[in-house]
């Protein structure tokens, strides 16, 4: 380091930009030195450069798991599910809906009803039973005494037929025979269209007793 | 006097005298910023250790003060310091003067008024929230132009070249002049002018901050580095045919490495994949750099000790090899599950930023700040304090984020550790780290003095003249002779 | 390279390279990305913010939270970190941000991970509590380090002769103000309370459910690649 004195050296540099451009230049495109007739610094080099982009595409599509913009973990399964990707809902899940719209009013968030008003469909045997009995039930309504578990009803059904199509009964009478711990099958909207072809022609509603007589409880 | 191979002397000091007043003032503001962000910076440190301390007023919360220090430290200093040096450097190495350098002033002072108004808007409460980008809009096009203009500058002296061979550090300069602003504009379209959905959005910022990383501050440590071993060793870069190699590798890898910042992070799996493929393909460029700098510093060490620039060329090696390793190792998922958020991460990019680029920005202004004012250093006491501060509070500092970073690694794995624990046995890091960072500042206090003293014209009288003495030309080993 | 024209095309290609590599890429993926409509209750997920909590992500933008606080939980660590801190109920989704004008993943975890503090915090009166007197939260007067206290948020006035506002944030005995005096949120902090009220992100995705169910460790190694 320099002292202050008049017109004072600083350090100076070793090489002026111009050799070091030229020399550099000359350096560039002369190969390395060959100790003993051979040097494996390129092929080592060669041989690296190739590995890593060999490895490191391994790694990539491993990691990336088919590069979905939905996974973001990377343990994920590496195979498309496929058909499982879609969303497979159960009739009971799509009926909820329609009972929420149409039927809690009267029986019920909780499927409890009112008592001496509405009857409940949770643990109903009406409701686990014989699908037929139900089906016309929501088709063309319901009038008159009622008994649902021990209890006794006597009010009016309106009927749903014209409001719901036959998948959406098949739905919701699916959810309501699935729903606070009822276990009854679902109803296929197959067997809906079958009944409501059978009764095409009625007009008023259906009473407790005239379902009793079809088929099986 | 070797005359016949170095240029001869008018055309170099035609070359420093083109560039002596755009430098300064680059350097100057530079400089006035590097102290006023040290200054925020540390206030900002302090406030984690004592969260009373500047809380009560708005303007000074640490969300708007950490932000806006680390702004101020970016484009200030850094922008300000790569702009002093790459437009002196490519001048240099161009062999051609820095013509029509009064358009240098209007950009000098269309960035400063730029980054004024965005750190203003962030401690206003006008910040956007993303890592590197808080300025507000308005200050956009400002900074735009403003760069605009250096970087045609950079560009054009690049185009305009009397040499025949381009180097090592001309390919670093002109890579980063002309990846900024497009790194800069992509980010503020993507993110404000028609914003980007979702967790694009720090897709986007992860892009920009490892762009600004490897893409502007490394390549210009790079470039500083690969010019100061050759001209102050007095020999070439060892193994230098591999550099070519180690450059576009090393620009290659981290153009898709952002993603090493997301990994873990709600963004599609392959994001953050690619990032480490990425930060793992830098081993490559990381070994090239290791062969070409510790290759030609070996067995030269008492050339560095006798050599200021040297010493923080050293000093810069030094961290940008960390820097890389720390990157690559952080980068690794089973890490960066313990280490992510911590102040490891900060650790990462500071050591970049500082310990390496900034430390190589010293460096070369120990070299050419003599060389433009044709003046000698008042005070050489000075000069050795900066280095010692420098050094010693880049060395507090790497052992304050560690250990800061370890104690939260530890901590947050462990679910019995309440939050609140974890924060009060961080207070004792943060203390350190205050500690380092305020020897970091006294240095640059120390060299902001010496530099207004050998810049200033006042001063003429009490500082010497220098005696700029001619280098030799650069020989390659004794077998082949000299050029 | 001597050839300034090979330089200058290499290196716009790295830039072309890494735009459309990483950020095209990922914008062709997740640019439009929808809401997703529940099949049962028909709702749109995830709901859009209210306008107050839509306010409140202004004010946490510009207090600069995202400086200290994160929101994102992480899928890599989400059994050894954000799930025993209870940090969310499941790792974040792309389809999670869609509802946020500004994402605020934050990277640095001086705080806590803030994406389901809604959960956490079932009563705003805790979070007006943390916003005006942290310490009170955070383990007493005595612990000193952790967050600053937010005391500009409020108004502290005279209850005088008129009834004390509904409004009063509730504060423990020690770090209240004076006697005679409440503290009131203005209504910066409601909206920032509002806005950290609505951060929860509860809803489970069955397309991302189904997608990101890890790999069964058994196969793992038959199945091969």
């Amino acid at each position: 380091m320099s002292t202050p004195d008049k017109k004072s050296p600083i350090e100076g540099s070793k090489a002026s930009d111009d050799s070091i451009l030229q020399v550099h230049a000359k350096l560039q495109h002369t190969k390395p030195e060959k100790p003993d007739g051979y040097n494996a610094t390129p092929l080592v080099m060669l041989g690296v450069m190739c590995s890593a982009i060999f490895l490191g595409s391994i790694f990539l599509v491993h990691g990336s798991i088919r590069f979905d913009p939905l996974v973001v973990t990377e343990h994920a399964k590496r195979e498309k599910p496929g058909a499982a990707g879609a969303v497979a809902l159960t009739r009971a899940q799509l009926g909820k809906r329609v009972f929420t719209g149409t039927c809690a009013t009267c029986h019920q968030l909780n499927g409890q009803g009112v008592p001496g008003q509405f009857p409940p469909l949770a643990g109903s045997e009406w409701v686990q039973g014989n699908e037929e009995r139900i089906i016309r039930i929501v088709l063309h309504g319901l009038s008159g005494p009622l008994k649902v578990e021990g209890h006794d009803f006597n009010n009016v059904m309106a009927p749903l037929g014209a409001v719901l199509k036959d998948e959406q009964i098949a739905n919701v009478l699916s959810y309501v025979r699935q729903e606070w711990g009822n276990k009854a099958p679902d109803v296929e909207p197959e067997t809906v269209a079958k009944v409501r072809a059978d009764t095409a022609g009625r007009t008023t509603n259906w009473t407790a007793a005239e379902l009793e007589k079809i088929g099986n409880p | 006097m070797t005359t016949t191979v170095s240029p001869s002397r008018a055309e170099q000091q035609e070359i420093d005298a083109s560039a002596k007043w755009p430098v300064l003032v680059f350097l100057g503001s530079a400089l006035a910023w590097l102290l006023l962000g040290g200054v925020m910076q540390l206030a900002a440190s302090m406030q984690l250790h004592n969260p009373a301390f500047l809380s009560s007023c708005e303007w000074t919360t640490h969300g708007r003060l950490a932000p806006a220090a680390e702004n101020v430290l970016v484009y200030g200093w850094g922008f300000n310091a790569a702009f002093a040096f790459g437009l002196w450097l490519m001048a240099r190495l161009s062999a051609t003067t820095l013509r029509h350098g009064g358009w240098l002033f209007v950009a000098a002072k269309f960035w400063n008024l730029g980054v004024t108004l965005g750190v203003g808007g962030i401690l206003a409460g006008y910040s956007t929230s993303f890592d590197l980008l808080e300025m507000p809009r308005f200050v956009v096009l400002l900074l735009l132009a403003a760069y605009a203009l250096i970087g045609v500058w950079a560009v054009t002296t690049f185009s305009i070249r009397n040499t025949e061979n381009v180097y090592a550090s001309q390919w670093y300069l002109f890579g980063a002049a002309f990846w900024f602003p497009w790194l800069y504009s992509v980010a503020q379209i993507m993110l404000f002018r028609s914003p980007a959905r979702g967790v694009l959005q720090p897709i986007v910022n992860a892009w920009y901050v490892n762009g600004l990383y490897s893409l502007w501050f490394a390549p210009i440590a790079l470039a500083a580095i690969y010019y100061f071993l050759p001209k102050l060793l007095g020999k070439p870069v060892k193994s230098y045919y591999l550099a070519p190699m180690g450059f576009w590798w090393f620009v290659a890898a981290s153009a898709l490495a952002g993603g090493s910042r997301l990994v873990g992070a709600p963004v599609p799996v392959w994001i953050p994949t690619l990032g480490i493929v990425c930060h793992m393909l830098l081993v490559l460029p990381l070994v090239v750099i290791t062969i070409n700098f510790l290759g030609s510093l070996k067995g030269s060490l008492g050339a560095v000790a006798g050599s200021l620039t040297l010493r923080f060329i050293a000093l810069s090696i030094a961290g940008f090899l960390l820097a890389m390793l720390l990157a690559m190792v952080l980068a690794v998922r089973s890490v960066s599950a313990v280490t992510a958020f911590t102040q490891w991460e900060s650790l990462r990019d500071w050591l970049l930023l500082y310990g390496s680029f900034s430390v190589a920005m010293f460096g070369a202004a120990y070299f050419y700040l003599p060389r433009l004012t044709g003046k000698v250093w008042r005070s050489p006491a000075l000069t050795g304090v900066h280095f010692g501060a420098t050094l010693l509070g880049i060395v507090l500092l790497v052992i304050g984020l560690a250990g800061a970073g370890c104690t939260q690694a530890h901590r947050l794995a462990d679910a019995g550790a309440s939050f609140a624990s974890i924060t009060d046995s961080l207070a004792g890091w943060h203390a350190f780290n205050s500690v380092g960072l305020g020897l970091l500042l006294l240095g640059n206090i120390a060299f902001f003095l010496n530099f207004i003293w050998i810049s200033c014209p006042i001063n003429s009288r009490s500082t010497a003249s220098a005696e700029i003495p001619v280098p030799p030309a650069l020989t390659l080993a004794t077998k082949e002779g000299h050029a | 390279m001597k050839n300034g024209l090979t330089l200058f095309l290499g290196v716009f290609a790295t830039l072309a390279l890494s735009w459309a590599g990483l950020l095209l890429a990922a914008h062709k993926q997740l640019g439009a990305l929808p809401q997703f409509k529940d099949p049962v209750e028909e709702t749109l997920n995830p709901a859009p913010l209210s306008g107050l909590a839509r306010q409140g992500a202004l004010v946490y933008q510009d207090l600069g939270c995202a400086t200290c606080h994160t929101q994102q939980v992480r899928s890599n660590s989400y059994d050894t970190g954000e799930n025993s801190r209870k940090w969310g109920e499941r790792a974040g989704y792309p389809r999670d941000y869609i509802r946020d004008s500004v994402v605020f993943f934050g990277s640095s975890r001086l705080g806590p991970d803030l994406r389901n503090v809604g959960s956490r915090q079932p009563e705003a009166e805790n979070l007006y509590r943390m916003l005006y007197a942290p310490e009170s939260k955070l383990g007493g007067a005595a612990l000193a380090h952790g967050m600053p206290a937010y005391k500009f948020l409020f108004t502290e006035r005279a209850i005088g002769s008129s009834q004390p506002s509904y409004k009063a944030v509730k504060l423990p005995a020690g770090f209240g103000p004076a006697e005679g005096v409440e503290v009131v949120p203005t209504a910066r902090a409601e909206a920032l309370v509002a806005y950290l009220m609505s951060l929860k992100d509860t809803y489970d995705y069955p397309t991302e459910r189904g997608l990101n169910e890890p790999a069964p460790a058994a196969h793992a190694k038959e199945g091969g690649h």
